[in-house]
């Protein structure tokens, strides 16, 4: 058929990107699953198919210190970061406070600079303040740059609140409390949740803020990570790459079905 | 005289509630609004003070000078600045032409396939950077699995040296950044209302014209975005000029955490470095908003 | 000035079958509808003479030129789109303009052209507007210029109406109509709605399920429905089955059940050959049959019947009745020509005679039953039934 052959050419060109930026996308993270299992110290040919190099995590001390960190870590900053957050958001919902550029411009302002800026900022602080780098310093951080993301992400969340519900509820004799927790709280619960996700997200990713305020002696994964690689001991640094892609797996999976759940439940 | 005083102690009612609600925001606020008083712009004004004292080699003296500044716009740096900037703009404009037929493609595919798409876009961008700036260290490696792979092939004869090069760096930082470009861009695309194209087929634009006078036009919004959200973490890049470039031509920000964690120290360069940055940041985004004020107020009639 | 070619026109798709063997020539400069509900593939027809789908068989033509393939651009054919497709970003001028910027005409010409059309669909002094700041009617008029300023063949206008509310849709039919005459170029219009249709067109194509089921001027279609798909979608008709007893040299004698088991004589004017015996339908107009409590003194038993009463709705310029006639409900309109004040209206339950004039009745050579569906034949082969308020028992 002879026929619209520029349109066919484009959407072929489409198709083309699209399969070279999913290859481009997933085959480096691959060859890292893969050789995770090659029984072989450095990546030079295949060795034989091993869980050694799992096993051999368990036994790390310093991994498992560097995990625990980081769990805590993102366990404390996501409370907190959310609970500063949904007051943030409902603070916001009044129009006309004064205060309320200010306030507005502090939560933006972080997300469009590179955060090797608040690393650094951050660092000074606490020199000038003459604080020890440690978890305390690295938990602030983290809270800090998470303040921005949750409230933004519960605001957007109020934004679409339906307002005829309060009223309903005013109507039928609820006091302001009562509306608060028995209708706002839950209805706004799903930006929570993924408010709560996204800081958990951002903090066991970070490496560049932890970096500038940890120090030595508190490490995290990622800061454990990169040193390992700068030294050169790749071994068990596939498996646990692996692993921690199979957790980020599980992550975007439960995001998904909470989201579900949650929507669902109410 | 009645309905004068009923008017107005409405108005006191209002004002009272208002107050009431000023308070309350005020009260609620608070919190969050303090702690980013104190840990985001108070450290940014102790990073201003840094920047003019005088640099020593485990901390810093405060004795005022203009060194930090003056060393700052040396040639030396101004080549660092030069390099970050280049990156950061051939970053941008490649992954710009690799996402947007990537956006395009997931926005025109059939609903059910959209979300399954989307989730493979998503996945790589969750995992750890890190983790992805390594996998490439594995690939690209010297004897690592491309150069064994085509050494195997014989489609070389002697491996690669892509490791520890400005190509690395690029790559990887496409790698990276792939997302970022693409999510925004899909979003507006997303939203396109596809029987324009169809009149403007009908009108006489064949398929490259209804391209570059209706789609491009309209996904102005999502090209900003992504061109943003890509363009200035870009600038200030460390980990993966860090792990994958060659160590003698340095990037902004492998200079400013050289200057900052290294031994020996010099934290007012870094202030200043750091402040340099920013400023650059600043500009841009006041550039880019203008451009999107013009473009909004052409409208006006 | 050419005329449009359809030859065998099909389009299927993953084995739904949207449009089936459409052949038609549309002639120049007529303003031809595709009228047929919803899904009756008239708008997959027009997209494949727009060039937006490719026939899975057949040809499409204009004057001699085959352009069956073409894509969109090459044809010169304009579409004015069902949300108008306005582009937003851009003004109401440059709208107009753009046909005329792709083919790289000169500033001047396309300044004075575009102001040209513009005042002809009088939106001249909202060439700076943009898409969002003008209303549902002036965006029509917009895309009507945008099309007609590249001098098309054929404009083809896919429910230009539907995004309108009641008063601006009659206002705007008669606008098009009136653009249609000044431009005087070939209109294809595509719609459900059959006022629109009948009231502008030249001739009116029905569909249904991908076929043309009648083509022809709107007169003719409603007066001489070739199916009862035609006779029943436009306008409302009284359907009645029944059985040809009698053949005469200009008319034919059809006993058609009551549903009482007693019959009814139907005299009716043939269009094609019955044969005794054959069941038929005979199509009926509710304003062709007269209803009176009084029996006419000429009538024999031939082209009357005797029924009751059932329902009345008094429309002010005309009344319509529901009489059951054994088990059939014949709908009558009776318009108040002169009000006779000494004359009682008719009511409820009340015993009346309709009779009507044997040409008024019309054969078609189907079954009811064969052709619509079970829910439409439960109307009793009314459109738009609709229940009167009874009086009160009281009363």
């Amino acid at each position: 058929m002879k026929r619209f052959s520029l349109g066919r050419f484009f959407k072929g060109m489409n198709l083309t990107a699209f399969t070279l930026v999913m290859v481009f996308l997933y085959i480096p993270i691959l060859i890292l699953i893969i050789f995770s299992f090659n029984d072989a110290k450095i990546v030079t040919g295949w060795k034989g198919f091993t869980f050694k190099y799992y096993a051999l995590l368990w036994e790390n001390k310093t991994i498992l210190e560097a995990f625990k960190n980081t769990m805590l870590i993102a366990g404390l900053s996501t409370l907190i970061s959310t609970v500063l957050g949904v007051l943030g958001a409902l603070g916001l919902e009044y129009h006309k406070f004064s205060g309320r550029k200010l306030f507005s411009a502090l939560i933006y302002v972080p997300l469009v600079i590179p955060d090797i800026l608040m690393g650094v900022s951050l660092a000074l602080l606490f020199n000038f303040t003459r604080v020890n780098t440690g978890m305390l310093t690295v938990l602030i951080a983290h809270i800090t740059f998470c303040i921005s993301y949750t409230i933004i992400v519960i605001r957007s969340r109020l934004e679409g609140f339906n307002y005829s519900l309060v009223e309903a509820a005013m109507d039928l004799g609820a006091k302001p409390a009562t509306i608060f927790w028995k209708i706002k709280l839950p209805l706004i619960m799903p930006g929570i949740i993924a408010a709560a996700l996204l800081a958990f997200t951002l903090s066991i990713d970070d490496f560049i803020i932890t970096f500038f305020t940890s120090g030595r002696g508190f490490d995290t994964l990622p800061i454990y990570v990169e040193g390992a690689i700068r030294r050169g001991t790749i071994t068990t640094i596939n498996s646990l790459s692996t692993i921690m892609i199979g957790f980020t797996l599980l992550l975007v999976v439960t995001t998904k079905r909470i989201r579900k759940i949650v929507i669902s439940s109410l | 005289m009645k309905n004068k005083r009923i008017v107005n102690s409405n108005n006191a009612l209002q004002l009272a509630t208002d107050r009431r609600k000023n308070f309350t925001s005020w009260l609620l606020s608070a919190p969050a609004l303090l702690w980013l008083i104190f840990f985001f712009l108070i450290p940014y004004l102790i990073v201003i003070i840094y920047s003019f004292l005088t640099a020593d080699i485990y901390d810093v003296k405060f004795a005022f000078t203009l060194d930090a500044y003056r060393q700052s716009f040396t040639s030396a740096y101004l080549h660092t600045f030069y390099l970050s900037f280049r990156l950061a703009l051939l970053t941008t404009l490649l992954c710009f032409l690799l996402g947007f037929p990537v956006a395009y493609y997931i926005a025109r595919a059939k609903d059910k396939v959209k979300n399954t798409l989307l989730i493979f876009i998503i996945i790589p961008f969750w995992t750890n950077l890190i983790i992805r700036i390594f996998s490439w260290r594995i690939f690209l490696a010297y004897n690592g699995v491309l150069n064994n792979l085509l050494l195997s092939s014989g489609l070389i004869s002697k491996p690669l040296e892509i490791m520890r090069t400005d190509l690395a760096v690029i790559l990887v930082m496409v790698y990276v950044y792939l997302p970022y470009m693409i999510l925004p861009l899909y979003s507006v695309l997303e939203k396109l209302d596809w029987t324009l194209l169809n009149a403007a087929m009908d009108l006489g634009a064949n398929e490259v014209k209804s391209f570059f006078r209706v789609t491009l036009p309209l996904s102005k919004e999502g090209i900003f975005a992504g061109g943003l959200l890509v363009f200035i973490p870009a600038l200030g890049s460390y980990l993966i000029p860090q792990l994958v470039g060659n160590q003698r031509s340095l990037y902004l920000g492998q200079v400013i955490t050289y200057k900052v964690k290294n031994i020996p120290r010099n934290w007012p360069m870094a202030s200043a470095l750091s402040l340099t940055l920013l400023l650059i940041v600043a500009v841009f985004l006041l550039l880019i908003y203008f451009l999107y004020q013009q473009s909004k107020s052409r409208r006006q009639v | 000035m050419e005329e449009i070619h359809l030859e065998c026109l099909s389009k299927d798709f993953d084995g739904f079958v949207a449009v089936e063997n459409v052949s038609l020539t549309i002639k120049s400069g007529e303003l031809f509808s595709f009228l047929g509900p919803s899904g009756c593939g008239k708008t997959t027809l027009l997209r494949m003479i727009a060039g937006f789908e490719i026939p899975s068989a057949g040809r499409v033509l204009i004057g001699n030129n085959d352009i069956t393939y073409l894509p969109p651009y090459k044809r010169q054919v304009n579409t004015i789109f069902q949300n108008y497709s306005l582009f937003p970003h851009i003004s109401v001028f440059d709208n107009v303009a753009f046909g005329l910027r792709i083919r790289k005409t000169p500033k001047n010409e396309i300044k004075s052209r575009v102001m040209e059309m513009l005042s002809l669909v009088k939106m001249d002094d909202q060439a700076k507007k943009y898409p969002d700041q003008i209303s549902g009617g002036q965006k029509q008029r917009v895309a009507i210029a945008r099309a007609l300023i590249n001098q098309p063949k054929v404009l083809l206008l896919d429910e230009p109406l539907a995004a309108l509310d009641l008063k601006l849709r009659q206002h705007m039919l008669i606008e098009l109509m009136n653009i249609h005459d000044a431009v005087g170029i070939t209109f294809i219009y595509v719609t459900h709605d059959q006022n629109e249709a009948m009231s502008i067109s030249d001739r009116v194509a029905v569909m249904n399920y991908g076929n043309i089921i009648q083509a022809g001027p709107p007169d003719d279609i409603y007066e001489r429905p070739n199916s009862i798909f035609s006779a029943y979608f436009i306008g409302e008709t009284n359907l009645i089955c029944g059985e040809v007893t009698g053949i005469e040299d200009d008319y034919v004698q059809i006993k058609c059940p009551d549903g009482t088991g007693n019959s009814l004589n139907i005299d009716s004017t043939f269009h094609f050959q019955p044969v005794i015996g054959q069941e038929l339908t005979v199509s009926l107009r509710p304003e062709k049959i007269a209803i009176s409590r009084n029996k006419p003194r000429y009538q024999e038993d031939i082209n009357i019947l005797r029924g009751v009463i059932e329902d009345i709705l008094y429309l002010g310029s005309h009344t319509q009745y529901i009489v059951r006639v054994g088990a059939l409900k014949i709908r009558v309109f009776s318009q108040h020509k002169r009000v006779y004040f000494d004359d009682k209206a008719l009511d409820w339950e009340e015993p009346v005679w309709l009779f009507w004039h044997d040409t008024d009745t019309w054969l078609i050579d189907q079954i009811p039953e064969n052709v619509l569906t079970a829910e439409e034949l439960s109307e009793g082969g009314v459109n738009h039934y609709q229940r009167s308020i009874k009086r009160s028992a009281v009363e």
